[in-house]
């Protein structure tokens, strides 16, 4: 096999497992928008806010990885409770974009809280994993890359049987489709509300170790929420499926963008390509490739 | 004695149509030219009339997306990328025709139009969260579009000088010259922007706003006007974009980044979506909360917190106010800072007998 | 509601009376920091600040300048400009003499307004490489080596590293795709035609969290001999990992100023994670300098721990280089005035250019700013990551200095 053919293999593959850990990101932003239809502007941050509190924890009061991750694990879900109650429940029915402020007043807390508590220096989370690449015929992968795309295939799996399966994954289907009709059919509408938020900080927590562990934790970590948005718009909002999907498109076009693109232009395309191609998507089909159009009455 | 009569009665159609009714309306009106163009001069410094001015600015840039979102009902995250069309157009015509600003600024904003209608092309399909993430695409796009042509933004630091702003060979160049040369401009935006939500087109944004199929129904091109919202929107930013360029001396896409849009959402939402007071309330608002909380902070926060660590615990509650604020503002009072002023206007106007 | 609303009022009448609180007292001279403790580059701007303001705080429980001593007035701009404007005004109006800025495009803004105020402005280590040229930019001091001073040092460290064959070497040069991440660039073309190495230029787009396929393809695809490493904020930590992961040795790489702190390697795992790692500082790395005992037995005295932010050295030290270099000038000013405290800026900026080698006890390259050259030099020290620290791997250096100062004079032409 040649260089070329063995750079475009490794490109894909790379591509692919980034983009399994984008969708692990992307997952709780759709978990949020499905049951409760708020946009949630701060899933970056989430992320950001679970890794800084463990990341902190560990050096500086020396607990041990587990036990701040179940620490942070217990605090997220309070806190996610506390979110649902005080700030979005009153907002439920409001425009859309009064929710999406609401979330990025959220996320200005969060940066602001994160440094203020435990200072701003960057600090690692290290994983109990090796560096040096697995080399596995013409594929050259990384172990966090692995490890991350093998944690969000397995909690995407998870989900995916949650929602067709479980008697709570059904009530949340429910009330996703239609909060009326749930209400009537005895489900308590708000009860799933707040379950479809601390399962988002369960799974912002994830991402903040798989994502904490590759680059490091500090605010910038944030800057992931903004590879949420073209994930779930190509795969579309409903299905987890659809963000699996998302997530690997977006991977592998950023990977052929950054290999193939970048030379001619004399510039990164890598973040701008999803972009592009999301609003190409948006002009074909609006709701995303697996989303399903929404009828309007008036 | 002070007393209201019992109500105003219109006589002619002049006075139906005439943009201050009432003759408290018009009093106000003066009073406030007065405050600003004569009051606020003579009384604030320089840094203080720096703070208005970009305040000032910051206010045109409410107005325009005020329309699109309060009026209209269309998201746009990617204000600020409009702000960088007018702000490089205007530097290339200052650099290549040494335009004067009285053209740089409608062209800055006729570009930034015509942009931002090929930006609001998706909204004819797409509304709500697509909508926002397409705009969203729009800042990227744009700002990665200005950041790597360098035939438009100036080379490899993407920036373009911009020389000081000139009225009848007059170089604008102290806070107080170029208070005058932004406050009339922000002025003028304020009563068009007045004007047009009373006018036909106006009306038919909050249609489209309220219920986009039945303004469809009752005759409304619902595409035409959304783009059209689009265009006199991403005007008010182009023009918002020239201005800070005169105000910086300096046209650089890295002013008009994604936070930056954000700031503008956060004026809207704050002032409330939907009313003209309540942009200028918003924009001057989150402009001054920042520098508010500092010198708070600077006062009352060492008695808290030890010297070392106050510029620090400054900055970091800065941000915390001011995302709290926000929230605190959607939760409580949803329809912002223009409907508390009207509360306390009505509380002290039916006073002592409210009810 | 109406609480709320009150509430308001009081707080904006208490701010207020707060604002009117200010300007500068008898004997006392103002210096304004413009600081990025929010913000994209906040891991900067939390040492970087701290450390100007023990350098100030260690002169003034000296007795100050002349007997005079000194306020700061700190203002975070979370690299915002019109927050930056804002900042600068109010420094103005406070009296400060000399204004440090942070951030490329703050630079740019201000850069105009300095010359009209006449207050000196410094930059050290961003802004354009052009402002090197004291004729041509009279207000705006660098202060640092610029990013074209960054570029052609790397270039003569790589030659090195290469044995001195650069000559038909492939070099890669990995930088942020935004204006500051693309000022180098001039340079390193020129050099590449003078030293006829081939130069591979791979972008990674703002913020920088990924960016294995531009890794893989430098150490695989192209196989880059030697790497330079241009990246700020988050992306210096990613670009380390992902060097090591696709096993491309990291001491055939070299990273700019801004990708050489203690957090891109804690961000990177940890000093085991960097091992060998080279970068540039144009300020001295580690805690070994006199400066900092003074520091430490400040705090002592007043029985306090030192702070924890002197524990990253890289940027708390280059905070004491502003404030060193800014005090410096001033005390120039207040002397050449026989001891007034009431220097204006013009005085403070001919003072900077009395800085005759200045090294604040081996911390700082020997500072000579003058007329024509207000980089000071352009001087940077190469380190090493060895064990759990920076260890100097070259002394200062000063790379291919006629080529810049050309290339310098080409552009302000």
């Amino acid at each position: 096999m040649d260089g070329e053919t063995q750079f475009l293999i490794e490109l894909v593959t790379n591509g692919m497992l980034t983009g399994m850990m984008y969708a692990l990101v992307a997952v709780g932003f759709v978990l949020i928008y499905k049951s409760t239809d708020a946009i949630n502007f701060a899933q970056g941050e989430f992320c950001m806010i679970a890794a800084i509190f463990i990341a902190s924890f560990v050096f500086l009061y020396g607990f041990p990885l587990w036990l701040s991750i179940i620490v942070v694990l217990v605090l997220m879900i309070l806190f996610n409770v506390a979110l649902e109650r005080v700030v979005l429940r009153p907002m439920i029915g409001r425009p859309v974009v009064a929710i999406i402020m609401a979330t990025i007043g959220l996320a200005l807390m969060f940066r602001g809280l994160g440094p203020l508590l435990f200072g701003a220096e960057t600090r690692p989370i290290n994983l109990p994993i090796p560096d040096l690449p697995i080399i596995w015929g013409p594929l050259f992968m990384s172990p966090i890359d692995v490890l991350g795309a093998a944690i969000s295939v397995i909690f995407l799996a998870g989900f995916g049987w949650f929602f067709l399966k479980s008697r709570i994954g059904v009530a949340m289907r429910a009330v996703a489709d239609s909060h009326q009709v749930s209400m009537a059919m005895g489900i308590n509408v708000e009860r799933y509300f707040v379950i479809a938020w601390v399962l988002a900080g369960v799974v912002a927590l994830l991402g903040g170790i798989v994502w904490g562990n590759a680059i490091g934790v500090d605010t910038q970590l944030a800057a992931l929420g903004l590879k949420v948005f073209p994930v779930v718009i190509l795969g579309g909002l409903d299905s987890i499926i659809g963000v699996v999907v998302g997530g690997i498109i977006v991977g592998v076009v950023e990977a052929l963008a950054a290999g193939y693109l970048d030379p001619y232009v004399g510039g990164g395309t890598k973040d701008f390509t999803p972009y592009v191609l999301m609003i190409l998507v948006l002009m074909v089909r609006p709701y995303g490739i697996f989303g399903k159009p929404i009828i309007e009455r008036i | 004695m002070y007393f209201r009569q019992s109500g105003y009665y219109k006589t002619n159609y002049k006075s139906d149509m005439a943009l201050l009714p009432l003759p408290i309306g018009q009093a106000t009106a003066i009073g406030y030219a007065l405050l600003f163009f004569v009051i606020l001069p003579l009384a604030f410094d320089e840094y203080l009339l720096s703070i208005v001015n970009i305040a000032a600015i910051a206010v045109v840039g409410a107005l325009g997306l005020n329309i699109l979102l309060g009026y209209t009902g269309q998201i746009s995250i990617g204000h600020g990328a409009f702000m960088s069309v007018g702000a490089y157009t205007a530097a290339n015509m200052a650099k290549y025709l040494d335009a004067p600003f009285w053209l740089t600024l409608p062209a800055g904003g006729l570009m930034a139009a015509l942009i931002g209608v090929i930006v609001g092309m998706p909204s004819l399909r797409v509304k709500g969260l697509y909508l926002a993430i397409a705009t969203l695409a729009a800042q990227f796009i744009i700002e990665w579009i200005l950041n790597h042509t360098p035939v438009i933004s100036g080379g490899i630091q993407a920036s373009i000088e911009m020389p000081r702003p000139e009225i009848f060979g007059v170089v604008l160049e102290t806070q107080a010259e170029l208070y005058f040369f932004i406050l009339p401009i922000t002025a003028l935006a304020i009563i068009a922007t007045f004007n047009l939500v009373r006018s036909r087109i106006g009306r038919a944004f909050i249609a489209i706003r309220d219920q986009d199929v039945a303004a469809e129904i009752i005759g409304i091109n619902v595409y035409r006007y959304k783009l059209l919202a689009f265009a006199i929107s991403s005007f008010y930013a182009g023009v918002t974009g020239v201005l800070y360029t005169y105000y910086f001396g300096i046209a650089n896409y890295e002013a008009f980044q994604l936070p930056i849009s954000i700031d503008y959402l956060a004026m809207c939402i704050i002032g409330g979506l939907g009313s003209v007071m309540g942009s200028v309330y918003g924009a001057v608002f989150v402009t001054l909360l920042p520098i508010v909380i500092r010198f708070f902070m600077e006062t009352v926060g060492v008695f808290f917190v030890d010297g070392n660590y106050l510029a620090q615990v400054i900055a970091q509650m800065r941000l915390i106010l001011f995302g709290g604020l926000i929230i605190v503002f959607l939760v409580v009072e949803p329809e912002g800072l223009n409907k508390l002023w009207q509360n306390i206007r009505n509380y002290f106007r039916v006073w002592p007998f409210s009810y | 509601m109406r609480r709320l609303g009150i509430g308001l009022v009081a707080a904006t009448a208490l701010a207020a009376g707060a604002i009117q609180a200010g300007g500068a007292m008898a004997g006392e001279i103002v210096v304004g920091i413009q600081c990025d403790r929010t913000g994209p580059t906040q891991t900067v701007g939390t040492f970087l600040c701290p450390g100007y303001h023990d350098y100030v705080k260690l002169v003034n429980s000296k007795g100050g300048i002349e007997g005079h001593t000194v306020r700061v007035l700190e203002i975070d701009h979370e690299y915002k400009v019109p927050p930056g404007m804002e900042a600068y005004q109010r420094m103005k109006s406070e009296g400060a003499v000399v204004v440090g800025i942070y951030g490329t495009p703050h630079t740019q803004a201000l850069t105009p307004l300095l010359h009209e105020d006449k207050i000196p402005g410094t930059s050290p280590g961003f802004g354009s490489a052009a402002a090197a040229d004291g004729k041509k930019y009279p207000y705006l001091f660098p202060i640092a080596a610029t990013y074209w001073s960054q570029g052609a040092a790397a270039v003569a460290f790589a030659k090195q590293q290469l044995d001195g064959v650069i000559k038909g070497k492939k070099i890669a040069y990995i930088y942020y795709d935004n204006p500051a991440g693309r000022e180098p660039l001039p340079i390193l073309h020129k050099l590449a035609e003078k030293e006829g190495f081939q130069l591979k230029e791979f972008a990674i787009p703002p913020p920088g969290v990924e960016m294995k396929v531009q890794v893989q393809d430098i150490a695989r695809r192209y196989r880059a001999d030697f790497v330079i490493n241009h990246l700020f904020g988050k992306a210096p930590s990613v670009a380390l990992n992902e060097f090591t992961r696709n096993g491309y040795p990291l001491n055939k790489m070299v990273g700019f100023v801004w990708a050489a702190g203690e957090s891109n390697i804690m961000g990177a795992g940890g000093w085991s994670k960097a091992q060998g790692y080279y970068c540039m500082q144009f300020a001295g790395a580690g805690s070994k300098f006199q400066v900092l005992d003074d520091i430490k037995a400040m705090y002592k005295a007043e029985g306090k721990d030192a702070p924890s932010e002197m524990d990253s050295t890289v940027y708390y030290n280059r905070g004491l280089l502003a404030a060193a270099l800014h005090l410096k000038a001033i005390e120039n000013a207040v002397k050449a005035k026989g001891g007034s405290a009431d220097v204006t800026g013009a005085e403070v900026r001919d003072g900077f250019e009395q800085i005759k080698d200045f090294s604040l006890g081996g911390m700082l390259p020997p500072m000579n700013i003058t007329p024509e050259d207000h980089e000071g030099g352009g001087w940077v020290q190469i380190f090493q990551v060895k064990g759990d620290g920076f260890v100097p791997a070259t002394d200062w250096i000063q790379g291919y200095r006629d080529t810049v100062l050309a290339l310098v004079e080409e552009h302000n032409k």
